[in-house]
């Protein structure tokens, strides 16, 4: 009796969970066959200011290395986050100094290969038929009553939104404006806003002002002693797993070839003189 | 054209569905038919996830998964690497974020029965086990339904979560999702729209085809 | 032998609990549970078979304790072999009709099981739909099919939940006919759970009439039944009307007597009871049994006929409630169709219909 339950508890369990286990297992193995993820490539994680100049400098080494180089473009103060939480990147490049210093602090970065490989630039930047007159006004132009929105990066963690906060504390302009600001989760989403037409006016990255996308519209540079240096920084991550790949990116990095690309997408090298505005 | 998002974001859901459909049958079971007065305390961590804005969800899986997480201290030991990161860690997080989705319909159907079968059942020599698969499944199919597709849908389209305790990764995390917010903040308009046209397609045809079959099956509710 | 001495308190009609307390034996045979719907009859049923627990008591089969509060034995439901037929039958809807009947059955090859499933099934005349889907047959096919379920697992105790109701006379007997035949053969305890007098009748063997909960008489269903000698058993079998009248006139010759309704003076007709002229006497006269009319009828059989008016309506479940001030107030049921067509309302002059054997004497 005991065996003829089981038996018949069997055939049910099979006739029942057939329609189950057959999809349930293939779910599994989906499940592991992802875990095995390819180590070959190197994992950069990227300032959101440099969406343009890190795709040519990616495929110029790629060219050269045939390394596959995977990037994955975010918010400095995000990527800091993550990292510290055991995000599986090789390489951060931050748009802000600090955040790659306190990973060396926290023992979760190599202070040798710290490098500062750029200082970033702000620009107000509105789409090409505003009519805002930005080379002639400046910052004032943000007065503009036609103005309703205006977009800056996420100030609590965006070094382009703190820098951003900051030019319009000291232009005295901050408290009138506020009330417009929206806020980019990143540099590049600031740009999109802007670019779309969400917000009429927007303090971007000049790496993204002068990108192919944006450069017909009105820019104008904020003045670099109005806000704290973009000091922008890349370090070499020490749970990387690709070590001699990372530190060969990072060589490429600093060689002249490297240095015309981000020239030309506005990244300066040395620190920029009071009074230059042009670009 | 990024078939690599495309197909981790169906496979994500699919693996979510799938394992929740199992997951949850025990705890919509219990919820259905126990007497329980502090049953209303599981019902609302339940429920939950469908208060919680999914960047709370996703900000708990990254600190608890990440490599200074208990889970994900845990996960190193065993693997190492942490889980947060991984297509695992976000099976796990979407686990959590779908399973009001999975349960809900579940409960439904499983209280709606008719008791009366679920007596006879027993009376003609059935184990509670026994019961359960041969009367409670098979008349609960639209219940299972609605578990499978609301789950599948929900992580389909999963974002915030993602975001939080994916990292982006291509291949690995990336998302659909993802992707074409990746393609909007690099511009990249024309892309973002093909890929969320496929995504809808996609998501159609899924739905279609699952709601096509469920009207071939009979209404399972007794004559009486 | 099952015997069974338990309480349990249940609830009935939503608010109203009562307390339950039976202690009998069933054996071998058919033994009817009769009574209101409210009794408890189910609730003991569902003890008996282990889907509810009593407060307190013990349930007994042969040598086996089912339940003993005291030793806390609780044996389940699926381990009891007491095969249990509802009142909704709770036929699987997805399963086949013989997959129904094979249910239950523990057979250890195939071909042992289908020979069970194909002699169960031609003992209740149910071979020919096996592979029907139970909600395409008829009310007396369903039932036939939930008892060849319950009796192909070969139990040893069967409890039917007024499993013949809703059936036309023809089919109830023909049904009885195939359970007597099966358990000429099988000797077990059948309980058999009614609140239908005919039932009760057509069975003919043991009765016990239950009342909230207690039992309140048990033995032959003649002497329990035929001529209820308390209220609460008259009540207990349906009587909805309980009129008070006085003996007015003895007529032996065609069995029957004269009574008068208090206060009204109005007569009725009713079989010979022993009483004498001016005795008081209590009638009891079923709603269902009481015709309503909307104009006098003429050349019919039925030897009362009152001229009344509606005082009220309502309407439960199936059957619409009138109460109907004819001479005394009564309780009558009627169809919502025949509301409809004779255009029943409160005020209506109507005209009630009974027969002399639909009114029945008590003796107290």
């Amino acid at each position: 009796m005991h065996r003829n339950a089981s038996t018949r508890f069997a055939q049910n369990f099979q006739f029942a969970h057939g329609r189950f286990l057959r999809p349930a297992a293939l779910a599994l193995l989906c499940l592991l066959a992802i875990s095995v993820s390819a180590s070959q490539e190197l994992r950069v994680a990227a300032a959101a200011d440099l969406q343009f100049a890190m795709k040519d400098l990616a495929a110029s080494y790629e060219a050269k290395t045939k390394q596959v180089v995977t990037i994955i473009y975010g918010s400095s103060g995000n990527f800091f986050t993550q990292i510290q939480n055991g995000a599986p990147f090789d390489l951060f490049f931050s748009a802000d100094i600090s955040y790659p210093q306190k990973l060396i602090d926290a023992g979760l970065a190599e202070r040798p290969t710290l490098y500062s490989y750029a200082f970033g630039r702000l620009v107000l930047w509105a789409p090409p038929d505003s009519h805002l007159n930005l080379a002639v006004k400046g910052l004032s132009a943000l007065l503009d009553p036609q103005i309703t929105k205006i977009a800056i990066a996420n100030p609590e963690h965006a070094p382009y939104g703190k820098a951003a906060v900051a030019a319009l504390q000291k232009a005295g302009l901050y408290d009138q404006v506020k009330s417009k600001f929206v806020f980019g989760e990143n540099i590049s989403q600031t740009a999109q806003f802007v670019q779309s037409g969400s917000a009429q006016i927007g303090l971007i990255a000049l790496s993204l002002a002068i990108s192919p996308a944006m450069q017909n519209g009105e820019r104008w540079l904020v003045p670099a002693d109005l806000h704290p240096l973009l000091e922008q920084a890349v370090v070499l991550i020490s749970a990387s797993k690709n070590n001699a790949a990372a530190a060969s990116f990072l060589d490429f990095v600093k060689s002249a070839e490297s240095k015309t690309i981000l020239a030309k997408y506005g990244f300066t090298t040395a620190q920029i003189s009071a009074g230059e505005t042009k670009p | 054209m990024n078939l690599q998002a495309l197909l981790l974001s169906v496979r994500l859901a699919l693996t979510v569905a799938l394992l929740l459909l199992v997951l949850a049958m025990p705890l919509a079971y219990w919820l259905a038919f126990t007497k329980w007065r502090g049953k209303f305390l599981l019902e609302s961590i339940v429920a939950l996830p469908l208060v919680l804005p999914p960047t709370v969800l996703g900000f708990y899986a990254l600190i608890l998964f990440g490599s200074r997480g208990t889970i994900g201290k845990l996960w190193q030991s065993l693997f190492g690497h942490p889980l947060a990161f991984t297509f695992t860690g976000l099976v796990l997080a979407s686990l959590l974020y779908s399973l009001p989705f999975a349960v809900q319909p579940l409960i439904t159907s499983f209280e709606s029965l008719d008791r009366r079968l679920l007596d006879a059942s027993s009376t003609l020599g059935a184990s509670p086990g026994r019961t359960f698969l041969r009367i409670i499944l098979p008349l609960s199919w639209p219940g299972l339904v609605s578990a499978f597709v609301l789950s599948f849908a929900h992580t389909l389209g999963e974002f915030g979560v993602v975001l939080m305790v994916g990292g982006n990764l291509p291949g690995i995390t990336r998302t659909v999702s993802i992707d074409i917010y990746d393609r909007v903040q690099a511009m990249d308009y024309s892309g973002a729209h093909r890929m969320a046209l496929l995504l809808l397609v996609i998501s159609f045809a899924v739905l279609a085809a699952v709601y096509s079959i469920t009207r071939r099956v009979w209404s399972p509710w007794p004559a009486r | 032998m099952l015997s069974i001495d338990i309480e349990k308190q249940y609830h009935s009609q939503g608010s109203s609990s009562f307390q339950l307390q039976i202690k009998e034996e069933f054996s071998p045979g058919f033994t009817v549970l009769f009574g209101p719907s409210g009794a408890g009859k189910s609730t003991i049923l569902d003890c008996i078979a282990g889907l509810q627990t009593p407060d307190a008591g013990r349930i007994t089969l042969g040598d086996e304790q089912l339940y003993d509060a005291g030793r806390k034995v609780v044996v389940p439901p699926q381990s009891r072999k007491i095969a249990y037929v509802f009142q909704s039958l709770a036929l699987f809807p997805h399963l086949s009709v013989a997959e129904n009947v094979g249910y239950g059955i523990s057979a250890s090859s195939g071909a042992e099981r289908r020979a069970i499933i194909q002699s169960a099934s031609q003992a209740f005349h149910i071979a020919d739909l096996s592979g029907r889907n139970p909600r395409q047959l008829s009310g007396g096919q369903q039932q036939r099919v939930a008892l060849a379920r319950s009796l192909a697992t070969d139990p040893r105790v069967l409890l039917l939940d007024e499993p013949l109701t809703g059936l036309d006379a023809h089919f109830r007997e023909t049904i009885l006919q195939d359970l007597r035949a099966w358990n000429a053969s099988k000797r077990i305890p059948i309980l058999y759970v009614t609140h239908n007098r005919e039932e009760v009748d057509a069975i003919g063997e043991r009765v016990v009439a239950l009342s909230q909960g207690l039992v309140i008489a048990a033995g032959n269903p003649r002497a329990v039944l035929d001529a209820p000698r308390a209220m609460a058993l008259a009540q207990a079998a349906g009587f909805e009307n309980l009129l008070t009248t006085r003996v007015a006139n003895l007529r032996p010759a065609d069995g029957v007597m004269d009574v008068v309704l208090l206060p009204s003076n109005k007569h009725l007709e009713v079989p010979l009871g022993t009483g004498q002229v001016e005795n008081p006497i209590r009638v009891a006269i079923r709603a269902g049994d009481i015709l309503l009319a909307t104009e006098m009828p003429r050349s019919i059989s039925a030897r009362n006929i009152l001229p009344g008016k509606v005082e009220s309506m309502e309407t439960c479940g199936t059957l619409v409630v009138l109460q109907v001030n004819a001479g005394a107030h009564f309780v009558v049921h009627v169809t919502p169709a025949a509301v409809r067509e004779l255009s029943l309302a409160a005020g209506a002059a109507v005209w009630l219909v009974v027969k002399t054997h639909s009114c029945h004497v008590l003796a107290d």
